[in-house]
């Protein structure tokens, strides 16, 4: 390198005596603006208030909620009276579903279909019982069913109850033997008395 | 000292400033067509080295790492100065740097009074090229220039340089 390179390279002079002031004014506005750390902190602390005023809403909410809801008592009763019908529903699908489980088992299946053919192959129209007299009286094996089910047994049948009464009054203090027809001679019979 | 400065400590910085300002405050009037550019120049220099002492990796030298910021400076404050570039292309880019051997003789102060009397476009091309070291590439690139402006510039700085020398020389014989 020449030496005037050199010379003019490594040139040193005394700047202004205010020069130092200035840059030290300057760097102390800047300490004073930070106008981004300021943004920053005051997006923070935004951040903050609304996330601490949302928590509060939130509680507020809640509190008011438990406040209006009913009292332990009614609420007890309220779900005592909504919980079964919930159960019942429940029970209902389960038995269904149960039933179908049984009815689609192929050992049920059998089962079912032998006894409808006993039935059918043993299907009596009618009932021959005696009469008060000793006389053969013929029922339909219903109206039988009816009539045996009649004698306050459980469970109750309140509506049938009464007439089955009649109706068993009848046939014990009837003399006349019953028509075939069953249960409509019966019927005519009652009418008549 | 430097991480007194990252703090923000002004006594620390005090003592940065002292220390390397003389230096620092040569390279502005190497730059700077006038001493108001120059401190200005100066000012802005020790801003941007207190803004970015951070970044400075102690890997190199921590002065050539400052000198690099004042050069810049410098350079930012000629391109907002000089809008445009009056090129003026010449043929002979080859000027010998032995034709400023002359300038060996003279004191430095002189050589800067020399140097200050080339035009701003001469004057940092010169600096940038024989004083920094700067490629016309790094120049062109740094100046917004190309490089055949640059080394156009440096020869014409050169040969001003050259007649302003001889002229010196004659007049104190």
């Amino acid at each position: 390198m020449q030496n005037f390179k050199n010379k003019l390279h490594d040139f040193e002079a005394h700047p202004p005596k205010e020069t130092w002031a200035k840059i030290s004014s300057e760097l102390d506005n800047e300490k004073v603006i930070q106008l981004p750390g300021i943004r920053r902190r005051s997006r923070l602390l935004f951040y903050g208030l609304t996330a601490a005023a949302s928590l509060l809403i939130l509680l507020i909410v809640n509190v008011f909620n438990n406040s209006t809801t009913v009292p332990s008592n009614d609420k007890a009763a309220m779900v005592s009276s909504t919980q079964p019908a919930v159960n019942n529903n429940d029970s209902v699908n389960q038995n269904k579903q149960l039933l179908e489980n049984i009815i689609n088992t192929p050992a049920s299946q059998k089962l079912l279909a032998s006894n409808f053919q006993k039935n059918n192959g043993n299907q009596k129209k009618y009932i021959t019982v005696a009469g008060p007299e000793g006389q053969p009286v013929k029922i339909s094996p219903k109206v039988a069913t009816l009539i045996l089910s009649a004698d306050n047994q459980y469970p109750p049948k309140p509506i049938w109850n009464e007439k089955i009464d009649e109706w068993q009054q009848i046939m014990l203090n009837n003399t006349t033997s019953a028509s075939p027809a069953g249960l409509m001679d019966l019927m005519q019979s009652a009418s008549g008395m | 000292m430097i991480q007194g400065c990252i703090d923000g400590n002004r006594q620390m910085q005090q003592m940065l400033y002292d220390t390397y300002a003389s230096k620092m405050y040569g390279v502005c009037l190497r730059y700077a067509g006038n001493m108001d550019d120059a401190n200005d120049i100066l000012q802005e220099g020790f801003i941007k080295v207190f803004r970015n002492l951070e970044k400075f990796r102690s890997e190199g030298s921590f002065e050539g790492w400052i000198r690099r910021i004042f050069v810049n400076t410098a350079i930012e404050h000629y391109r907002k100065k000089v809008k445009s570039f009056q090129v003026t292309d010449i043929e002979d880019h080859n000027i010998e740097d032995t034709a400023l051997d002359v300038l060996d003789s003279l004191a430095a102060k002189d050589i800067m009074n020399i140097v200050n009397e080339l035009s701003p476009g001469y004057k940092a091309v010169f600096n940038m090229h024989v004083i920094e070291g700067f490629s016309h590439k790094e120049i062109a690139s740094m100046l917004g220039i190309t490089e055949g402006t640059s080394k156009s510039q440096l020869a014409r700085a050169k040969s001003v340089l050259k007649k302003l020398v001889e002229t010196r020389l004659k007049q104190t014989k």
